[in-house]
């Protein structure tokens, strides 16, 4: 009977349908990071020889300030990023569903950055800050070093990655958004609500799946943060460690420094870092993401 | 019979998605056809491009056998993607070599020996000593040989009302310029920035210091010349006419020298031609002089500039290697050197040839005196080099950011650099 069910003409398809996305998933995805698991216990530099060291760049990697540092920053950028960015995009949202003359305009201005190469946004963002000729400073009429002042230097990349991703979580809530039934708003104003009534007891319950997936989203990809930074922050920047997040830090030790060993215990640690804080929001979830139409 | 076609068509796509997806990497870029071979020759700088292929094309002239095509890989990604290629078979068959990592490389049994195909007698020492390995071995035919010198914008001096810089010009010349410069212009003197070869590399040599022993197995950062040269170096920011190292981190001083806006900066040859070519509208206002000496050296005669050289290399194991080590050969030819110089690529390693590169600057109309790069030969200073250089070189750089920055004293910053490379050297 099993069998049957494994091998029935339905179930062939599926299979044949899926396996493409599963086979490059684990040649892709998978096999490397199992690599990756065995490299953080060796002492692997260069060429690929390398002899096994037990936990030693674990040892070395929990005794490191410079790592610590690079975890908090990782966090640190997450708290800046994620509150800000996910509310402006909310915002934008019920902006971009109301009944405003050139809608798609807007829509596809505000999606705009989502297409540019993360590279040429971080350049050119370089260049606005930039604290002797830069446009922020000229306007403000200020001498503010925004990339090289330690306590800056990282909420100025948190401005470019929320500039950078607000139009695109927007687009995902507008869709969201969409999906409301308009019977509802009848019913909500039949009862009297105020428009803001209507937005904290119909349109947030009702976007919350939506908002839940975006959240997750962007939290992982706020933890994992390199590009941005990489490009703001050169190596020769007096602000570098307190503003490498943890994949910057892998980066650097694994390709510049040449430490693949460590630096795949930084991976390692990093995905870690990013399950318990995915697993903590798919438990939290259950006290605000509604399911129910 | 409509729904066989239809399983037949699906699985022809998922199996071709599944030999997409799994093929990667296994196509041979260097499959021989009709008995033609493709060897692959990778490079890092674009500026060059136009020369590597001018040399290939002599070569394919000569061999019409072999086809070679260059390869240009940013300099970011030069290493990432050459040590993934040595690492997994697939590294392109000709390819530049850097100092910082030629050790590495040879003595890890990667490169092919060089030995047998390089007429030493036409190099200097200091290329010699750069394509080769820890054993003494050539790892490489050299390819180019370069010096530091100093950039000057003779508007802001004639502004100034200060002479511009000669081969008399000592330290104490640079700074009283400087300091003229940004009084009476209001603009930066001396740009002088955390960089090495490009920075205080020069100041420490010049003092009679210097960064690594590789016989003693030490670095030198605890020697009184180097700290002397290290102080006065680090302590020039402190001056109104030099930006601080924050402002370099956002502006290079070669961006702030041809916006006009500082007058002098410490400059490669290797960059020289790319910048005239950039900045068409200074030509002829800006000039090279070579390096001003120290005053007071406490070893030597105060003239030092690093020189720095690339070779070009193959592997030892590559599947066209008796191919590649022909072009290598040839790429070691006066004929080959020959038009590296004079496509103003890069100063020829090989003797005698240096003023195929200087006449380039001559027949483009570039007002500039680039004769004194050649002059500093005479008292160039290879480039320190140790295996273990690539695993302090950053953890130095950050100390010495620590030291501008004001978040560690000197004398600390000095000890800490001096412990990190001196651990370093142990632990290869």
């Amino acid at each position: 009977m099993k069998k049957t069910k494994l091998l029935n003409s339905e179930a062939k398809w599926g299979y044949g349908l899926v396996a493409p996305t599963i086979i490059g998933l684990l040649i892709l995805n998978i096999w490397p990071f199992i690599q990756t698991l065995i490299l953080s216990f060796t002492n692997a530099k260069k060429f690929g020889s390398y002899d096994f060291v037990g936990l030693t760049n674990y040892v070395r990697m929990f005794q490191s300030t410079e790592f610590w540092q690079a975890t908090w920053n990782s966090i640190y950028f997450c708290i800046l990023t994620v509150p800000v960015g996910i509310i402006l995009a909310l915002l934008l949202a019920v902006f971009l569903n109301s009944k405003i003359k050139g809608k798609v305009v807007f829509r596809a201005i505000y999606f705009l950055p989502m297409v540019v190469a993360p590279v040429a946004v971080a350049m050119v963002w370089k260049w606005m800050f930039n604290s002797n000729y830069g446009i922020i400073n000229d306007v403000l009429g200020l001498h503010i070093d925004w990339l090289t002042n330690p306590h800056l230097a990282i909420v100025s990349c948190a401005v470019v990655s929320i500039w950078s991703s607000v139009g695109y979580d927007a687009v995902l809530l507008l869709s969201g958004l969409q999906n409301v039934p308009k019977t509802l708003y009848e019913a909500a104003d039949l009862d009297g609500a105020t428009k803001i009534q209507q937005f904290f007891h119909v349109t947030l319950p009702m976007v919350s799946p939506t908002l839940f997936m975006v959240i997750i989203m962007r939290l992982m990809s706020s933890l994992k943060v390199y590009d941005i930074m990489y490009m703001m922050i050169s190596e020769s920047n007096p602000a570098l460690l307190d503003t490498q997040s943890l994949m910057y830090l892998f980066y650097r030790e694994s390709f510049v420094i040449g430490s693949k060993g460590y630096g795949s215990a930084i991976v390692v640690w990093t995905v870690v870092l990013i399950g318990i804080v995915t697993a903590l929001q798919f438990w939290g979830q259950k006290k605000w993401v509604n399911y129910d139409v | 019979m409509k729904r066989l076609w239809k399983t037949i068509i699906v699985s022809a796509l998922v199996l071709l998605t599944v030999f997409a997806v799994s093929g990667c990497g296994t196509t041979d870029e260097n499959a021989d056809t009709g008995g033609t071979t493709t060897l692959t020759f990778r490079i890092w700088d674009t500026a060059q491009k136009d020369g590597m292929e001018k040399i290939a094309q002599a070569y394919m002239e000569k061999n019409p056998n072999i086809k070679i095509e260059v390869q240009v890989t940013s300099w970011d990604e030069y290493w990432t993607k050459l040590e993934a290629g040595v690492t997994s078979g697939t590294a392109p068959d000709i390819f530049w070599m850097h100092p910082n990592e030629i050790l590495e490389y040879a003595d890890a049994g990667i490169l092919a020996d060089c030995s047998s195909i390089v007429d030493e007698s036409h190099y200097s020492d200091n290329s010699i000593n750069l394509a080769s390995g820890s054993d003494g071995t050539l790892y490489g035919v050299p390819k180019d040989k370069d010096t530091v010198g100093l950039v000057y914008n003779k508007e802001l001096f004639d502004a100034a009302g200060v002479s511009y810089p000669n081969a008399d010009w000592t330290w104490d010349d640079l700074t009283a310029a400087s300091e003229k410069i940004y009084d009476t212009t209001g603009k930066y003197g001396f740009m002088a920035y955390a960089d090495e070869q490009l920075g205080y590399w020069n100041f420490v040599y010049q003092a009679g210091g210097y960064i690594v022993d590789t016989e003693a197995q030490k670095a030198g950062f605890e020697d009184e010349a180097t700290k002397e040269a290290l102080e006065f170096y680090i302590n020039l920011q402190k001056n109104d006419w030099c930006p601080d190292q924050n402002y370099f981190a956002q502006t290079s001083p070669g961006d702030t020298f041809f916006s006009g806006n500082g007058a002098m900066f410490l400059e490669g040859d290797w960059n020289i031609l790319s910048e005239c070519e950039n900045n068409p509208e200074m030509n002829g206002k800006w000039d090279v002089a070579v390096l001003p000496k120290c005053p007071n050296p406490v070893r030597g005669d105060g003239r030092a500039s690093v020189s720095n050289g690339l070779c070009n290399a193959t592997t030892a194991d590559g599947k066209h290697k008796e191919e590649a080590m022909d072009f290598l050969e040839f790429l070691g030819s006066e004929e080959a050197q020959r038009i590296q110089g004079e496509s103003g690529a890069a100063i020829p390693a090989y003797i005698g040839l240096e003023q195929t590169w200087v006449d380039v600057f001559k027949e483009k109309n570039y007002d500039i005196d680039v004769e004194n790069f050649i002059e500093m030969f005479d008292y160039a200073v290879t480039s320190p080099i140790d295996k273990s250089r690539p695993s302090w070189k950053t953890a130095v750089n950050a100390q010495l950011l620590k030291i501008y920055s004001g978040s560690q004293t000197y004398e600390e910053g000095l000890q800490n650099m001096q412990d990190l490379v001196d651990q370093a050297m142990v632990g290869y």
